[in-house]
Formats: structure tokens, sequence, C-alpha cells
């Protein structure tokens, strides 16, 4: 497996998209999700896409994070052209430098909290896993409900594990769908405080797919996608979330 | 342990409702393999044990000339471990001094007999004692007729060729005396050392040895493996199997007994097929995760197929562990039945099939669904998409035909069986997919009605995909209950059929005409109803088309061609017997005669051929015109040579057979009567309908085992399935509760959804199994087919019944619990 492959030595960014398009086979007729797509995210730059339900910005985040390849065009991820690697090793490139985090949580009914957060860390084969877990969820403010399985816990306290577990392999990029989505708002407000913290500290790269307009301020880039075709929006608030 | 490993963990596998019912549908597999398996192979050693009398040994080896049996060959059995016994029978006069008579000798050594028990009275009027062996040297038994006849009395002297033996006893019956109306002297039993003495063997004599042995299966295995290349024309080598009584009760039983065992496996592979594929599908979300996070395709099969492994090792141990107590059970309860029950043993050759079942059915179809589990697209964690396999379901499907070919041929090595349950399956799949495009079809535009009806319509569309492979397990599971329900019933009414309670258990022969109307008398005293009369003439065949039979007989040795034949008038052949060549006697038939079709085959004659009869001093010649076959198990007289009622035997002096039913308690009446028909022979075959019966009750006790493990596997199939969509119907019944959905309303939709279901897969199922008994019918047990109208028209509301009842089973929680609290714990 050859994820140590060369990355394209000219690229100073964490992902980078010239002219993807996306569509979808729908039988006899095909669905263009996706439109001639282009955008560069430098290394620890935080960015939004927003849009409207349906307008393609679930689909572009998988796209970016290698989880599916683009019909056409082409995605550097940290410097590794997605779609020249097999599907084995975008696997290998996404276990030690992404993480996610996902409007329904996505957590292990089966697992306790620490579990969960253990998990991508011994996945992706480093050492220390309980001790670092552990560090995380103090960090998230779980260390009393380590051993609580997701149905024990509240949906702020399910998104905070999910956060600790995005951030156990240190990756150099996050991936967040929709991360308050499906929270009220002070939850939202103290989940997204976390999450932007978080990333501040470890230096990470933030790739955030929100319609929460609050939320999507807070980042340093803020693209808009409407019926595929995606620009980016100038915020004035971008010196301040960038201060 | 690291969590890696815990993901899915044998523990964590078990919190998973697919898991388990996966893990519950391997262990009924196995199980009910592995019971069929071991308790099939106790029954059939039970019965051979106690079919054995039959032939007062397990094997023997029976000379068809007058050259006994090398003594080489006993020698080499006692060496392996075997018991033997030596036989020799001849006919001869005996006398008294003054009368003579003559008779059947059996001459038997101290070993006899290895294998069952003889009857014996210590004088005429004695009661009836079980003794376990033979006359002593010196010593001489007759049967009841021979003692009046020659008016002999315990103590007296008999003299057999040039020896004088004493008369110690009355021998009422052999084990091995089987049932030959033929032998119609009366039987002398002596011993085998006084043979020499009587000087009756002379060359030329026709005399018959018989060797008996007995031992262990494996011993008996290696004798026979042993003697085999050695064993002339001249020899026989018999197994109970062979014998004429009964080989075909026990082939039915034991092709029962394989089908049973084949259905079990059947049902095992659905019900595995089913679990897994839902397993499969509800893990997909859970290797997209493991996907995001980076784990691979390689790593990802690695971890599940070593949790199929696992799964394997446990539930097949589980199951090997249930089936050991279940077949010991079985065998207990068909003990109660047996005089001496055979112990239960099980070794590993009988579970085999049952491992083999649950490793080839976790592989071939547990593992291609979870093997594809690696394809999941990781964009899933985002938004559920559809699958396509469509294409994996068509390569499934073939792998599953080949497989489930290979395992059932593997296991009944039975190519007719094999093609029959395939091509119904096969029929199966085909209706059922014709059947279900149908259903959608009219689901889709007619979902009219109102209230539960037009719910549950509405329920069966939305979820057609689950609905139509739900109705495929169903089906099959109901044509495989039917199937086994279908050749239950018509093999027990056979059996009944062959046997009734009051089958005539007694034989008279040698009835004189002058005595009929007294043997009629007696019997209307005593209230006794026989069969017809048969005339029965002795004449020998000694001409085919006018050449000496003995010369042109295709089986020169055959020894219908040595003795006298019991020649018989009839204007009808019996129920049991079928006219395979020629046509049956016109009624005014003066030339013709009807002829069994071996004695036919052994003489090498045809329709068109004439015989000539020797009949005291008379020639007689007649013209084959038909050709019968005779079922010789049936216990009912029958007949080589059957002659038309004017035709070239009528006139001739005859004496009569007849047959009756004689209750165990009324014995007492055979002795009055032999008594006062000295000259009549009694032939008592009630101690082999007895037997048979035995063995018919217990086969049937084990046929009703079987058949109600089956129908228990195949209710925990049903369940499974069922179960296995069960959180989905449960969210739904509480969004419906939540929305304000009536309690009956709910229950009455579901349940008549599921019995729309149920009545459905019960009209599929039970058409294909009637088209698989159909096939069987033919080969295995020899019936014919017709439609089963109760079956078929009660199968589809049984399921319908049943179903109802499991729908309204998995939609307990939502009833009875909140529907917040539901909706929470199904999250």
């Amino acid at each position: 497996m050859s994820t140590d492959r060369q990355p394209n030595p000219s690229n100073d960014f964490m992902i980078e998209v010239q002219n993807l398009s996306h569509s979808v086979d729908l039988g006899t007729d095909s669905l263009t999700i996706l439109q001639q797509v282009n955008l560069s995210i430098g290394k620890g730059e935080s960015a939004a896409i927003v849009g409207r339900s349906g307008s393609g910005k679930t689909t572009l985040l998988g796209l970016l994070a290698g989880l599916d390849l683009p019909t056409s065009g082409t995605v550097h991820l940290d410097g590794h052209l997605i779609s020249a690697l097999s599907e084995d090793e975008r696997a290998s490139l996404r276990s030690r430098r992404v993480g996610f985090v996902f409007q329904s949580f996505q957590l292990l009914p089966t697992l306790s909290a620490i579990e969960n957060v253990m998990l991508p860390i011994e996945l992706a084969g480093l050492p220390d896993a309980r001790s670092k877990a552990e560090g995380l969820l103090d960090r998230v403010g779980l260390a009393e409900r380590m051993q609580h399985t997701p149905r024990q816990l509240s949906g702020g306290e399910q998104q905070r594990v999910a956060i600790a577990r995005a951030f156990a392999v240190d990756p150099q990029v996050l991936f967040a769908d929709e991360p308050t989505g499906n929270l009220d708002t002070r939850t939202g407000e103290a989940i997204t405080e976390l999450l932007m913290t978080l990333n501040r500290e470890q230096g990470t790269t933030l790739v955030m797919v929100t319609h929460d307009q609050q939320l999507a301020d807070r980042c340093q880039r803020h693209f808009v996608i409407e019926a595929g075709v995606l620009h980016e929006k100038q915020s004035d608030k971008q010196t301040v979330t960038a201060a | 342990m690291s969590v890696t490993s815990k993901v899915i963990s044998f523990s964590q596998d078990l919190r998973e409702r697919n898991v388990k019912v996966m893990l519950l549908a391997m262990i009924i597999a196995v199980a009910t393999v592995a019971t069929i398996n071991a308790f099939a192979d106790h029954l059939q050693r039970t019965l051979m044990t106690s079919a054995s009398g039959f032939l007062a040994a397990d094997r023997q080896l029976n000379s068809r000339t007058n050259a006994p049996i090398p003594e080489a060959w006993y020698a080499e059995a006692i060496n392996q471990g075997l018991e033997v016994g030596r036989m020799v029978e001849f006919g001869t006069m005996v006398s008294n001094e003054t009368q003579f008579q003559l008779v059947a000798i059996k001459a038997v050594d101290n070993a006899y007999p290895l294998r069952g028990e003889l009857e014996w009275q210590a004088n005429l009027d004695g009661d009836r004692e079980t003794i376990t062996s033979g006359p002593k040297p010196g010593e001489v038994w007759l049967n009841p007729r021979l003692m009046r006849l020659l008016e002999l009395q315990p103590g007296d002297s008999l003299e057999v060729g040039a020896t004088t033996l004493k008369v110690s006893g009355v021998i009422v019956r052999e084990p091995d005396g089987g049932f030959r109306l033929s032998d119609l002297a009366p039987r002398v039993m002596m011993h085998i050392d006084d043979v020499a003495a009587t000087e009756v063997i002379q060359p030329g004599s026709r005399v018959r040895h018989r060797g008996l042995f007995a031992g262990n299966s494996a011993a008996l295995a290696d004798f026979e493996s042993w003697l085999e290349p050695q064993l002339t024309e001249n020899y026989r080598w018999i197994n109970v199997r062979q014998g004429e009584t009964l080989g075909e009760s026990l082939d039915k039983a034991e092709g029962f007994l394989l089908l049973g065992g084949s259905l079990a496996v059947l049902l095992a592979v659905v019900a595995i097929a089913v679990a897994s594929r839902q397993y499969a599908l509800s893990q997909r979300d859970r290797v997209a995760l493991l996907k995001t996070m980076g784990l691979t395709g390689k790593r990802i099969r690695k971890l599940y197929i070593s949790r199929l492994v696992v799964w394997g090792l446990i539930s097949t141990l589980i199951g090997l562990m249930l089936a050991i107590p279940a077949a010991w059970l079985l065998a207990s309860m068909t003990a109660q039945l047996m005089d001496q029950p055979l112990q239960f043993e099980v070794d590993f050759w009988q579970l085999w099939p049952a491992i083999l079942t649950a490793l080839v059915a976790l592989f071939a179809f547990a593992y291609p669904p979870i093997d594809r589990l690696r394809n999941t697209p990781a964009m899933r964690v985002f938004r559920s998409l559809p699958s396509n396999d469509s294409s994996a379901l068509a390569k499934d499907l073939l792998l599953a035909v080949v497989v489930i070919f290979g395992l059932l041929w593997v296991y009944v090595n039975d190519i007719v069986l094999v093609m029959a349950l395939l091509g119904a399956v096969i029929a199966l799949v085909v209706s059922l997919a014709i059947a279900g495009a149908g259903l959608i079809w009219i689901l889709r535009r007619f979902p009219a009605g109102k209230g539960s009806w037009r719910l549950a319509v509405i329920a069966l569309y939305r979820h057609r995909n689950a609905t139509l492979s739900q109705m495929s397990v169903f089906a099959m599971t109901i044509m495989l209950a039917a199937t086994l329900i279908l050749v239950r019933s018509s093999l027990l009414a056979d059996w009944q059929a062959q046997l009734p309670e009051d089958a005539p258990n007694h034989f008279l022969l040698n009835i004189a005409p002058e005595s009929v109307d007294e043997v009629e008398a007696f019997f209307n005293q005593h209230q006794i109803n026989r069969s017809p009369l048969y005339p029965i003439i002795r004449g020998r065949l000694t001409e085919i088309n006018s050449q000496p039979a003995v010369e042109v007989a295709l089986n020169k040795d055959d020894d219908e061609l040595r003795r006298e034949l019991n020649l018989t008038i009839s204007d009808s052949y019996p129920d049991d017997n079928q006219v395979i060549a020629g046509q049956w006697f016109e009624a005014d038939e003066t030339k013709g005669l009807s002829i069994e079709q071996s004695l036919a085959e052994s003489l090498g004659v045809e329709v068109g051929d004439e015989l000539g009869f020797t009949v005291g001093a008379e020639k007689i010649t007649a013209t084959i015109t038909s050709i019968r076959s005779v079922q010789w198990d049936s216990m009912r007289p029958n007949f080589f040579l059957i002659f038309p009622p004017k035709g070239a035997i009528d006139g001739l002096p005859s004496t009569s057979l007849t047959s009756f039913y004689l209750a165990e308690q009324d014995k007492q009446l055979l002795n009055d009567f032999v008594r006062q028909f000295p000259t009549i022979s009694v032939l008592e075959i009630d101690h082999i309908i007895e037997r048979i019966q035995q063995i018919i009750r217990q086969v049937t006790q084990a046929v009703e085992a079987i058949l109600v493990m089956i129908l228990l596997a195949a209710i925990a199939v049903m369940v499974a399935v069922v179960s296995a969509t069960m959180s989905e119907r449960q969210r739904e019944g509480a969004l419906l509760r939540t929305i304000g959905g009536q309690q009956r309303l709910l229950v009455r939709a579901t349940m008549l959804e599921f019995a729309l279901i149920g009545f459905l897969a019960g009209i599929l199922g039970v058409l294909a199994a009637e088209i698989a008994v159909w096939a069987l019918q033919y080969r295995m047990f020899d019936g014919e087919f017709r439609w089963h109208w109760p079956v078929v028209l009660s199968m589809p509301f049984i399921s319908a019944v049943i179903l109802a009842i499991l729908g309204r089973w998995q939609l307990t929680p939502v009833l009875t619990v909140s529907p917040m609290l539901l909706l929470r714990r199904l999250e």
C-alpha cells in the first residue's frame, strides 16, 4: 500500500479541488449533484460549506474526505491525489490524518464512551489508546461518564464523545457534517465552542458542512453551495475569527 | 481485549438481534441434523437387532446345493470375534414303528438360536415356554400335528433313518420359521450331532446347510468383506434386509429418516441464509463508520470472517450438545416399545453430517453477504444508499443451488431424492418470483379498503422487499414441513393397509375336501372369520414347451424344479399382485396359466410358452397367459402358479388353504383345533406379524418424533425471520401509536399483514410440497400421486394463523411500552 507515495510537492494546501463534478446514475437518467467545483483550503484553516438541504454539500464533504470518488475532476488531500488511490489506500490515508464528526453522532451503541474514543486510535495502530482517550474525554467534560454506553448519554454528551473520537488520532483534517444539527441551541453552542477550541489548540484543518449561519460565521472561510455550484462568500467577520 | 476486537466480539455479537437469530438458526440446524442422524442410526441398529430374530442370527449363510459350508469360514468368523451356529435342513420319513410320516427336519447345534427365541411345550397340553436353545443330542422335538399323527408322547422313541431319538418336547414355534406355505411337511427338530447316525444324507439327497453368524456390526462387516470374494453362486449371504418379510418396511423407514434429515438440512440452510443476510444488512452502517476511520477492506473481511469461525464453532458445539440428549430421549421413547432395547451410543460418524452442514451453511450462505460488507460505500455514514446487489443475489442463488445439491448428495446419496427436493425448491423460487411480482402489481394498484385492511396492504407494499424475502422463507419452510407431513401420512397409511391389526396371522394348509364342512363348523362355532378357501393341487413342473424342464430352464438349479409346487385355481388374482405381461383369464378360459415374475425369469419363459406338470399320475399342460408380480412380504396367500376355474387342473384331487386372524388370548383354540383335525397343518405367523407391527409402531413413533422436530425447527425459523425485522416494525408501530393509532387498529393491521403473507406462502409452499411428494412417491415410497386436499386446503390457513400469532407477538412491546420509551430504546 502506498499512502506514503510522494505528495504533490508544489502544494501547501490541505485540500485542493479542481474542476470537480459529480453525478449519480439513476438508471435511465443521471443526476448532476456537483458542477465544476474548485476550491483550496490551507493547512490549519477552518472552512464552512453552507447550503440548503439537497444542495450537494454532504456529497462534497464525502468527496473531499475520499469516501467516494468524483465523476470528473481531481481532489488532493494533504497532497495525495485521491482518485489515484485504491479504496484501501484511501482508508489508510484516513486512518491517521482524518477525523469525522457526524450529525447523528455515529457512536457504536455496544461500546462504552471510552471504547468509542479508543477505537480509531487502535485502528491506526497508535500506542496508549486508553490514556489518550481518557485525556480527551476529560477534555470534553465527560470524565465521569467514560463507562456509559451511548444510550445512557444525552444528545450533547454523545456529540462530545464523537468530538473526542474525532480528535483521537490527532488528525490533520477534521470533517464535520452538521455537528449541531441534532442538538438544541444551547447545547449546539457549547459543542461549537468545544469544536472550535480543540481545532485551534491542535492546529487541525476543519471542513464543516452546516446550515447554521452562526456556526459558519466562526470559520475563516465561508463557502456557499447552491444547486451543485460552489462559490466562496467573502465574510467581514473573517478577520475577527482569524484573530 | 482490544476495543477493535470488541467492536465485533462474541459478547458484542450476542447483543445484536440478527446475530442471535443467526446463531439460533445454526444451533437448530446442527441440533436437528445431528439428532436425526444419531437417532436414525440408533433406530436402524435397533430394527436390525429386533428383526434379526427372523434369521435366528444377524446373518445367515445358506447353501444352495448339498455342499456343507466350509469349516474354514466358521473358523475365520470365530477369529473375527463372531458367534457361529450350524444348521442342516432336509426332508425324510420318520416312524414310530407302526406309522411313517414325511417330515421336514431341522438339525441345530448348541448355539442355536443366536438371536430370537423358541417356543416349546413339555407335552401337548403343557404351557408354552420361551427357551433359547434347541434339543440336546439324542433328543428330538416334534410339532403338535406330528405328535398327534404319530400318537407320540414325550419319552417315546422316534426312528429317524438309522437312528432312534427320544421325544423330549413339542416345538411350537421357531424364530426363523419364516413364512413358507410350501413347507407342508411337519417340523422335527433334532441335534446336529445326531445327523450322521441317521444315515439319511446320501449323495443326491436334498440337504440345505445354513451357517448362523452374530456379533457387533464392525466384526460382521469385517467378516463380510473377507467372505464376499469367496462366495460362489452356491452360497447366499443373507441379512434381515434380504429376508423375505422385512426388507421393504425397513427400506421405507430408512428412506423417511433420510428425507427427514435432508429437510432438516434444507431448513437449516434457509434459516442461516436469511439470518446472515439480515445480519450483513444491519452491519453496513458500522462498516461504513469503520471505513471512515481508515479500516481497510482486508481488515474488515478478517474481522468478520473471524466472527463467522467463532460463531460456527460455538453454535456447532451447542447444537451437538443439544442433539445428544435429544437423540437419547427419542431413543428411550422407542425403547419403551421394545422387548430388549438397544443401548444408545453416539459416535463421531453420526455427527459429522451436522458439522458439515454447519460449515457449509456458514461459508456458502453466511459468508457471501458478510464478505460483501467490505464493499459498503463509506458514504453510507452520511445517508443510507440503495444497495445494488441484484447481480450478487443471482450469484448467491446459483451458489446456493449448487451447494444444497452437494450437501444433499453427500447426505442421502440418492439422486432421485435430491432432484425431487431441488426441483421443488426451484419450482418454488420461480413461482415465488412470479407471485411476488404479481402481488406487488396488485398492491400498487389496489391499495383500497379501509381501516386495518388498508393499513395492512400499505405495510405489505411498503415492506415489499422484506415481504418477498420473508414470504420465500415461509413458503420454503411450509414446503418442507408439508412434504414431510404428506410423506408421513402416505407411509403410515401404506403400512396400515399392508398389515392391519386384524391381518390374518394363521394359515391352515392341507384341508382335505371331506374336512371342509367340519372346519367351517368349527370356525362358525368359535365365531372366527376366515378368508376364502384356495384349492391347492400339488404338482411338479416337468416340461417347458414339451422339453424336460430341468434341461431347458434358464436356471437349471432352481429349487422350484426339484420339488412339488402349490398350484391353485382362482378367477381373480390377489389385490397386491399386478399383471405385468399378458392378460388375466377370460371368463371361460380353459388353457391358460398365470405365473409369478421371478419364477418366469428363472425358467426363462414368457407369455405363450407352454408348461407341463405332473400331478400324481396325471400329466397336464397349460399355456402361460399372464405374468404377475407378487408381494411376497404381504403375509397373505400368494402363489407361483394360478390356473383358471375351468382350466387344466380343474377336477384334480386337491386340498384347501385358508387364513384367519386369532388374537393372542384365543390361542388355546388352536390346541382344540389340532386335536380335532390332526391332518391339517397350522402355520402360525402371528409372531412374525407381531414383530413387523412392533417395528412399524417404532418407526411410526420415530417418524412422528422427527416430524415434530422438523415442525418445531420450521417454527423456530419463522420466528427467527420475523424477529429479524422486528425492530423496524416496532419502530413503525411506536410511530403509529405516537400519531394516534389505536391499539386495536395496530393489532388488526399487523395480524392481517402477517396472515396475508402466511396465506400466500402457505399456498405456494404446499403446492411445491405436492411437486416434491409427487416426485418422491414413485421412487421411495411406491405410492401413486394424488392431491392431498386436506393438507392443500388447510396449510395456507394454518400458516396464516401461525404468522398472525407471530406478528402479534413481535408487536407486544409496542402495545405494552410507551411509544416514547420504545422509540428511544430502538434508536
